[in-house]
């Protein structure tokens, strides 16, 4: 089983976790058109690669950003969304 | 009153009146039929004890300006001076337990901009004795060893399916010092837990341990005892 | 055979004897015997009938890499009997055998082998209508042993574990390696598949000097504080980040380790010649364990053939156990001279190099070999030499057991020089040592041991790093390049599982299957039992020289877990399920109540009463709320509370309805969506006081809810805190005209209309309880959701009961709760809702206000809007016969087409009808409407859109005092 880490409570096996799916940007409803928004919430990019991701560490609530290579099936990197690593993005 | 969330359970092995009595307002059995040696392998229920808890951005500081221990770093746990403990459940989340008097002051306090009372009824229980690590290790896949290294150290995590708070600490059986789990549950998975965890404890030949093994093993906070251990 | 005298080192402990029966026969054997070496010491020579052809086998590898001896004991089949320890009182069966294993009827297979060509499966199976007859004929002929399915099941605990460094292997490498990381820091566990530690060199090196450094290897290992050896262990399988299932004979241990070091060693390998597998041949090595471990002997004369040194070694093993070696043969022209090939010389062995076994003969055993000179695949028949003897010893080349380093993602080359397959690189926190490495010879491969637990130890960051020079690689070739012979009447096996001969790869590749993988499938080549151990190299072998390739570019088949078999016992393990209960669990089952799984909860579905019937019970449980009072244990509904400035806002953001502007101490309902605007959730929303709101979710939502909040806040950041507080509160429904009545008897709140009216929320004590109550009406009822701790909850039942007496309160199950709502038309999110449900199809559109700045589906329910709705949910009576058979999710057909389906139906006893919801096209959903549901059966029931709600339409029983002023 793999081994993720959270931010918070440290190397856990993954089934403490819950994954979410691809941190994506939501196109601002008042100015993106239909197709651009229907594209938003119904296409998704399963081409392997590094990817960043919502994982959720389910016995302590934490929610964080996973950055994953999903093509080498390992985990880059976690961080607690807005934490400081995150603004050096 | 207040009752167990294992309350049913108990009464299946110890008959009403036979030897019930009332721990810190919640009927609880004295003693077990073949009950477990706590310094083996041995069950109890503490859910007895009272327990508040607080969480925001604000959490911290307004525990500290009521006077409390606030451990600085996440996931650790210090006990409070008047018996009982304060736990970090990571950054902005806290866990107090103690006889009531900071339970009922937490669980009361006034809604301060960024402190959110949460309501505690967990189902609360302590594994011990030097078999203890084996019940562990078939219900949950972290490495306490490990964790035991560091002083002050608790862990959120699964247990037989369930999320649980597990604190290792340790207690006194005569001259030994014998490992003691506090394990901390939503009480809605509590009996499920406690069956689990029970069936186990017996298959290894350990058994359920009433409120006069676990005051002898672990005197209850309103005594002014503290959790042993050096966080 | 027989048993030998004592030989130094024995396994087994000749104090005692057990007794067991093989067949039905009695027979004894010594504690410490595996089940193989009691019936080999018993004399027996047939201990098995192979897959296909029921040819007669016994022992090959003795070391569970082939399937040849597979026996039931009792309702467990598939015990592997060179493995399994002999107990007292065992009770045995062969399997595959249709009468005895000496008169196995299915023996006659042997001489239709023709009739069964490679890619039979395939070939078979390819005309549809033989399916069943072909089925029936393999059942019959094929299947390793019986099932019996009222076997009790065995409930095994499951265990995790961890350490610093796991040694897979407890040979000569594998113990060097885990002294050296042990003696660096690490904690070590060791595990190894024989019931004692120690590898090959027991009986490799007997009675040779060597012996004593590996002696005391063994000694400091099994001495070392760090070090935990797990023997009768199998490392069973590589999963991600050092996660290894070790499967003893009781459970599984699933061991998180930090680095793995793999000393699995090597198999050795059959030499492919005709009737190879007649009972006597065997593996050298397996001949040296049975004199070694259990003192059997396993032959009385023997033809040695060999490739390598050990088949020196065993040679001169067997000499000095008191074995006659009739003569060795040699496959290389010359043998490298040593201190082994000159002793034997020594001893007058005839030694014919350059020479191949062309043929075994014999019925059940082999009685005589016949030697022909062999060059590179080329023999000469012509020059036979005939030898009498009843057993083949063959160590022709060695394969390395590297199936953990595959898994682990290893790269793995072959390696002429040596003539194996050796890692080529290794994954980070992955090492290998000794024979798998291709490191032979013990100095060798305890110093490549030290080496491979330094370099762990390192890795940990247990010891600085430093350059540590690797053990020099093999110069000598330990395994044969070419150790397969053809015969033109076959029967020479390469695959011992499946029965497979030479003949068929060379068929296979000719038929196009010449990619090893599609070979794999087509011939069945290493997918018996033994998964390849004692046959995938040949098969190898075989398919590089039929395609002129280098082995490297034929490369070899996945590897995957398990290792060995693992009994299903042990992968079911102990099970957890983890259930939720309410605090009013046990006054529901004192109460009668039957239960039903509702997410992980256990709800009440009705209350039995002895005499009546389940419909009975719901019907009178919900007349119970509709004349005098009910209560039900609604304690599994998400609860949640939601604090801080930005509450409100958040609220609105996350439910299609308006929440910041509700007066404190008020409810509403609120529809929760997804981003396509498909409903997830609904619910009661409460405000509290100015910044406090408190609200429910659906009980199969609440985790999710409380999930996806959390993560919301975490993105939106807004001023406010969301805290679960499912579990830890106890919630009741108290419904039905006399309900207020009741309450105000425990309570000194007022409850009139005025002070706490319909949809009002108050926090109050209820017998002396501080509670949260919320006036709404789900059943349709006046009534009252109270809020209780969690602890409380049962203390507040009991009070509710007691009183209760004296007004007909009744407890209710699921079952009337699901009747009574619906008589009242509302709906249950995702019984009524599928995943594809928007508000305006479920008839709701009256709780979405899109006139809001923003709320999550908005932007896609706008641009539903904007095309035409394809159904809704509407309400319907059930006319004329039939009735009774219409069920949750069946269709309603109109011109032979799916226009709908039931989502809800229901007997009311209010109403004195069948009553229903149904997700209808649009084009049915005019009031009056008649359609068709098609019921169990294919009958057609008629049917008639009706308004809903279908009960007191003016909701006028949730607040009675205002009917009364209305009637007035």
């Amino acid at each position: 089983m793999k081994l993720m880490p959270c931010p918070v409570n440290g190397l856990r096996p993954v089934s403490e976790f819950f994954y979410w799916g691809e941190v994506r940007p939501m196109p601002d409803p008042d100015r993106c058109d239909d197709a651009a928004w229907a594209d938003y919430v119904f296409n998704r990019n399963g081409a392997p690669g590094i990817k960043k991701e919502w994982w959720y560490h389910t016995p302590s609530g934490t929610w964080f950003i996973a950055e994953r290579d999903t093509i080498r099936d390992e985990v880059l990197r976690t961080w607690l969304h807005a934490s400081p690593e995150a603004e050096q993005q | 009153m207040r009752a167990s969330a294992l309350h049913d359970l108990h009464l299946a092995r110890v008959p009403d009146g036979a030897g019930w009595i009332a721990a810190a307002g919640m009927p609880m059995p004295a003693a077990f039929p073949n009950e477990g040696d706590p310094a083996t392998l041995a069950l109890a229920d503490a859910s007895h004890w009272q327990r508040a808890g607080v969480k925001g951005p604000g959490a911290a500081a307004f525990l500290e300006a009521l006077g409390l221990p606030v451990p600085a770093q996440p996931n650790r746990w210090t006990p409070l001076p008047r018996g009982g403990l304060i736990a970090r459940l990571g950054l902005t989340e806290f866990f107090i337990e103690d006889a009531g008097a900071i339970a009922r002051l937490i669980a009361n306090a006034p809604a301060t901009i960024g402190v959110y009372p949460v309501p505690r009824a967990d189902t609360a229980l302590v594994l011990t004795g030097r078999d203890a690590n084996e019940v562990l290790l078939q219900t949950c896949n972290i490495n306490f060893k490990a964790l035991e290294r560091m002083a002050g150290q608790l862990a959120l995590t699964s247990m037989a399916g369930v999320g649980v708070l597990i604190i290792p600490q340790h207690a006194k059986s005569g001259a030994d010092d014998i490992p003691l789990y506090r394990i901390w549950c939503d009480p809605s998975y509590g009996p499920y837990l406690y069956r689990t965890l029970l069936g186990i404890v017996e298959e290894l030949g350990g058994g359920p341990v009433g409120m006069t093994g676990l005051d002898h093993l672990a005197p209850s906070p309103s005594d002014n005892i503290q959790p042993t251990g050096n966080p | 055979m027989s048993r030998l005298p004592p030989v130094s080192g024995e396994w087994i402990q000749r104090d005692r004897t057990l007794a067991f029966t093989f067949e039905g026969r009695r027979y004894a054997g010594f504690p410490g015997d595996t089940i193989t070496s009691a019936l080999l010491a018993s004399g027996i020579d047939v201990l098995g009938r192979s897959f296909k052809y029921h040819r007669p086998r016994s022992v090959l590898s003795f070391a569970n890499h082939d399937a040849n001896i597979i026996v039931q004991r009792g309702t467990t089949p598939n015990v592997r009997a060179d493995i399994t320890p002999l107990t007292d009182g065992m009770a045995l069966t062969p399997v595959n055998v249709h009468g005895s294993l000496a008169r196995d009827k299915g023996r006659l297979l042997d001489h239709l082998s023709r009739f069964l060509p490679v890619g039979f499966y395939y070939k078979a199976f390819h005309t549809k209508q033989l399916f069943p007859k072909w089925e029936s004929l393999i059942r019959f002929i094929g299947g390793l042993g019986i099932i019996d399915i009222k076997a009790e099941r065995l409930t095994t605990a499951k265990r995790y574990d961890f350490c610093d460094v796991l040694v897979v292997g407890a040979g000569a490498s594998g113990l060097s390696a885990a002294l050296a990381a042990a003696e660096a820091g690490a904690s070590v566990v060791v595990v190894d598949e024989n019931a004692q530690a120690g590898g090959s060199a027991a009986y490799g090196l007997a009675g040779q000097p060597a012996g004593d450094a590996w002696q005391s290897l063994r000694a400091r290992a099994a001495a070392h504080a760090s070090i935990q050896i797990r023997t009768a262990t199998t490392a069973a399988g590589y999963y991600a980040d050092h996660w290894i299932p070790l499967v003893d004979d009781e459970r599984i241990t699933k061991l998180r380790a930090r680095a793995v070091i793999i000393s699995t060693g090597a198999y050795e390998q059959p030499a492919v010649f005709r009737n190879n597998d007649l009972p006597g041949v065997m593996l050298g090595s397996a001949a040296r364990r049975l004199i070694h471990r259990y003192a059997v002997k396993p032959f009385n004369r023997v033809v040695v053939l060999a490739a390598n040194e050990d088949g020196y070694r065993a040679a001169l093993d067997f000499l000095a156990h008191g074995i006659e070696v009739a003569a060795l043969v040699d496959l290389r022209a010359t043998a490298l001279p040593t201190e082994n090939t000159r002793k034997l010389a020594a001893c007058g062995i005839p030694i014919h190099t350059g020479h191949c076994i062309h043929e075994a003969n014999g019925l059940d055993r082999v009685s005589s070999i016949v030697a022909v000179p062999f060059d590179d695949g080329y023999t000469d028949p012509g020059r036979a030499i005939h030898i009498d003897c009843d057993g083949v010893a063959m160590s022709v080349g060695w394969a390395p057991a590297a199936a953990l380093l595959y898994q682990a993602g290893a790269g793995m080359r072959f390696d002429e020089a040596v003539g194996q397959f050796v890692p080529d690189h290794l994954p980070s926190g992955i090492f290998a040592a000794g024979r798998v490495n291709g490191i032979h010879g013990i100095d060798r491969k305890m110093a490549d041991g030290a080496h491979a637990g330094l370099a762990a130890a390192m890795h940990l960051g247990l010891v600085p790093r430093r350059n540590l020079p690797a053990v020099p690689p093999e110069t000598t070739c330990h395994s044969h390049p070419w150790p397969v012979f053809a015969h033109p009447q076959g029967k020479n096996f390469v695959d011992f599982d499946e029965d497979l001969q030479l003949k068929d790869f060379e068929n296979a590749v000719q038929e196009g299957f010449d990619n090893i993988e599609l070979m794999k499938r087509y011939t069945t080549a290493g997918m018996g039992p033994s998964q390849g151990k004692h046959s995938s190299m040949n098969a190898v072998r075989i398919l590089a020289r039929l395609r002129g390739e280098p082995i490297d570019a034929i490369g070899t088949t996945t590897s995957r877990p398990f290792f060995h078999p693992v009994p299903l016992s042990h992968l079911a393990g102990r099970g957890f399920v983890a259930e939720r209960e309410t605090p009013l669990h046990g006054r529901h089952v004192a109460a009668g109540a039957v239960l039903m799984p509702a997410g992980n909860w256990q709800r009440p579905e009705y209350y039995a009463i002895r005499g009546r019937t389940r419909e009975q019970a719901i019907c009178g449980e919900a007349l119970a709320v509709r004349k005098g009072a009910g209560l039900i244990d609604v304690g599994t509904l998400g609860k949640i509370e939601i604090s801080g400035p930005d509450a409100g806002a958040f609220l609105e953001r996350i439910y299609t309805g308006r929440f910041a502007n509700m007066r404190p101490g008020t409810t509403r309902y609120g529809v929760m969506l997804d981003e396509a605007a498909v409903i997830v959730d609904d619910g009661v929303v409460a405000r509290l006081d100015e910044g406090r709101y408190y609200f429910t979710t659906t009980t199969s939502g609440s985790a999710t809810v409380y999930r996806e909040l959390g993560r919301l806040n975490t993105l939106w950041r807004m001023n406010c805190g969301i805290v679960n507080v499912t579990g830890h509160k106890a919630a009741l429904n108290l419904a039905g005209p006399n309900s207020r009545k009741l309450l105000q008897s425990l309570t000194h709140s007022d409850l009139s209309e005025a002070a706490f009216p319909y949809l009002a929320a108050r926090e109050f004590e209820v017998a002396g309880i501080a509670a949260r109550v919320l006036r709404i009406g789900f059943v349709g009822e006046l009534g009252y959701e109270i809020h209780v701790p969690a602890d409380q909850g049962a203390v507040l039942w009991d009070a509710l009961m007691t009183i209760g007496k004296s007004f007909g309160l009744r407890p209710f199950g699921v079952e009337a709760q699901r009747l009574l709502r619906l008589e009242k038309g509302h709906i249950i999110v995702s019984q009524d809702t599928d995943g594809l449900t928007t508000p305006d199809e479920a008839a709701v559109s009256w709780a979405v206000k899109m006139d809001k700045p923003f709320f999550v589906g908005q932007r896609s329910l706008a641009i539903i809007r904007k095309q035409p709705r394809r159904q809704q949910l509407a309400g319907f009576e059930l006319e004329g016969p039939g009735a009774e058979g219409v069920r949750e999710c069946h269709l309603i057909i109109t011109d032979g087409i799916i226009a709908g389906r039931v989502t809800s139906v229901a007997w009311s006893p209010t109403l004195n009808k069948y009553i229903g919801l149904a997700m209808l096209a649009t084009s049915l959903t005019a009031q009056g409407t008649p359609f068709w549901i098609r019921a169990s059966g294919g009958r057609m029931v008629a049917a008639r859109v009706v308004p809903t709600p279908f009960y007191d339409a003016g909701g006028l029983r949730q607040k009675p005092v205002q009917a009364m002023a209305e009637a007035a």
